[in-house]
């Protein structure tokens, strides 16, 4: 078993509860009570800081109500579709380019000028062609997420160890299976990260476009909520998408991590 | 294309006939490899031996079917070659285990890509891992394996697709010297187990003269034939036969001929840098 492998260092048993916990436990009550004491210090115009009991009571109307997770369901959809189609995109542009010298040099440079362009640029452009509905924000996402994923792709194709390639010819390995049982495998690493920039950009982009104008989505309840200034809505809303972002980015991490204990 | 055959009642299985190899430099054209013609036959453990830069690297990939030959003709078992063929297989100098699989999964890796089913080529690949010596490390990964472990699984993955001709380029280099002197024994015992058709690319005389039934010697650029040298040792051999007399003998006069070639290539490497140099220079 591979599990042979995993090393777990040894380490003092830890106490109850660690001097680090403790300090984090005292940070976060100090904050909670700032807040708490601001919000009824009356310095503030009305919820601007609304009291943690309306920001509790939001957060279990939000939850308890079936209108929210249709909207989550909208958005998660959107960036799933964005990451699906630039991510596809980016790995086929990606593969090709670091496979061929000539399209290489032809057109790799594009990507690293397009690739740090702020893709909300495009948004007017997006609204006309797709519309205010979810297609404008799949589209600004799958433009996002194509950059990173094509760029850590071709720099990953690059990086294949040749001598992995002649193993493959050797055996006479087809096209299709040199892809699938080598190039990708071997490329991994710079793939998992592509994906997770990927991700990441295609999450701001799609709740970027939905804050700016939309009919649906996070991002449209959001700003909705900040429009008819129902801020304890609004912040309940935020702290769920602040667990969802940590959620989703240790998922994507795991996957990282599961494969290092392999090899790197 | 047009050249006989050398003998006629020839039963080589592999059969390199005049072949040429020439590259385009910047410098110019340079022949790496020059109207090479050697057969080997059936069982037999034939190696290869030169200086760095006779072209004997060239020859392998050229054999190999991963390089294409500017002249001349390589066949096996009387068909012509041209690419990879699966009579031929490869074991290279580098580090070629796939770190992302398995042992099994990598000596099962050629019989996956001719769609054996999967109990199938697990029972295989476990025969070769065991042959390799091996048993036990079938579920590790390459990184928990060390170097010499490691071109054993590429040697079991190798035999694993059960070649006409085993092809090997100088596969115990990167390796420490008692390791590779085991390794050797390995190859030694499983190609005579075997009878597997050998052909060993080495720069290493008593590797070559510990394992082969005939040494080719090459010379320094451009790469021909200098002399075969049979070694007539008796089988089976072992790591032991280093310390005998006929061995040493047989090392000398490798040597000799080897001595010539490389202090040629060494002369020729000096007079390069010099050039390189004071162009550099003006």
């Amino acid at each position: 078993m591979a599990d042979t492998s995993r090393v777990t260092p040894l380490r003092a048993p830890a106490p109850a509860i660690s001097p680090v916990t403790l300090l984090r436990v005292a940070i976060i009550l100090t904050v909670l009570s700032v807040w708490e004491l601001l919000s009824y210090s009356g310095w503030l115009y009305r919820d601007v800081v609304p009291s943690l009991l309306a920001i509790g009571r939001a957060l279990v109307d939000l939850l308890t109500h079936g209108d929210y997770y249709f909207n989550l369901a909208v958005t998660a959809g959107e960036v799933g579709a964005a990451l699906l189609i630039g991510g596809g995109l980016g790995l086929i542009v990606g593969i090709t380019l670091g496979a061929n010298r000539f399209l290489s040099k032809a057109f790799e440079s594009y990507l690293y000028y397009l690739g740090p362009t702020p893709k909300i640029i495009f948004f007017p452009i997006m609204i006309m062609w797709f519309g205010v509905g979810p297609g404008s924000k799949i589209a600004l996402g799958t433009l996002s997420c194509f950059f990173p994923v094509a760029l850590s792709a071709a720099a990953g194709m690059r990086q294949i160890d040749k001598v992995l390639i002649r193993v493959g010819q050797s055996f006479r390995a087809s096209t299709v299976q040199m892809v699938f049982k080598i190039y990708l495998p071997a490329m991994r690493h710079p793939i998992i990260n592509g994906v997770r920039l990927g991700l990441g950009v295609a999450l701001i982009a799609t709740l970027l476009a939905e804050t700016k104008l939309s009919n649906k989505g996070i991002g449209f309840l959001i700003i909705q909520a900040y429009s008819i200034f129902d801020m304890p809505r609004m912040y309940a809303m935020l702290i769920v998408l602040f667990i969802l972002s940590i959620g989703a980015n240790s998922i994507v991490g795991r996957l990282g991590g599961l494969d290092s204990i392999r090899r790197n | 294309m047009t050249a006989p055959a050398p003998q006629p009642a020839n039963n080589d299985i592999l059969v390199v006939d005049d072949v040429v190899v020439r590259f385009d430099t910047p410098d110019g054209t340079v022949t790496a490899v020059d109207h090479v013609s050697f057969g080997v036959r059936p069982g037999e453990f034939l190696s290869v031996i030169g200086p760095s830069g006779c072209g004997k690297s060239t020859l392998f990939n050229v054999i190999g079917g991963l390089l294409g030959h500017t002249e001349g003709v390589v066949s096996v078992a009387g068909v012509t070659i041209n690419g990879p063929h699966q009579s031929i297989g490869m074991v290279f100098q580098e580090e070629s285990t796939f770190p992302w699989r398995s042992v099994t999964d990598n000596v099962a890796f050629p019989l996956e890509l001719v769609g054996m089913p999967k109990a199938q080529r697990i029972e295989r690949a476990r025969h070769f891992i065991s042959l390799v010596g091996l048993d036990g490390f079938e579920n590790r990964y390459p990184n928990e394996l060390s170097g010499g472990m490691r071109q054993r699984v590429s040697l079991a993955r190798t035999l694993a697709s059960e070649p006409k001709i085993l092809l090997m380029d100088e596969p115990f280099a990167a390796l420490d010297e008692q390791t590779r002197l085991l390794l050797g024994d390995k190859v030694l015992q499983i190609q005579q187990q075997l009878e597997q058709t050998t052909l060993l690319i080495t720069h290493n005389i008593t590797e070559a003269v510990q394992m082969s039934d005939r040494i080719l010697v090459m010379t320094y650029r451009p790469g021909k034939v200098k002399r075969i040298v049979d070694i007539d040792l008796p089988r089976p051999r072992t790591s032991e036969i280093v310390g005998s007399e006929a061995f040493g003998r047989y090392v000398a006069q490798i040597w000799a001929d080897l001595r010539e070639e490389a202090s040629r290539g060494m002369r020729d490497e000096e007079d390069h840098m010099m050039h390189h140099h004071a162009g550099g220079a003006s």
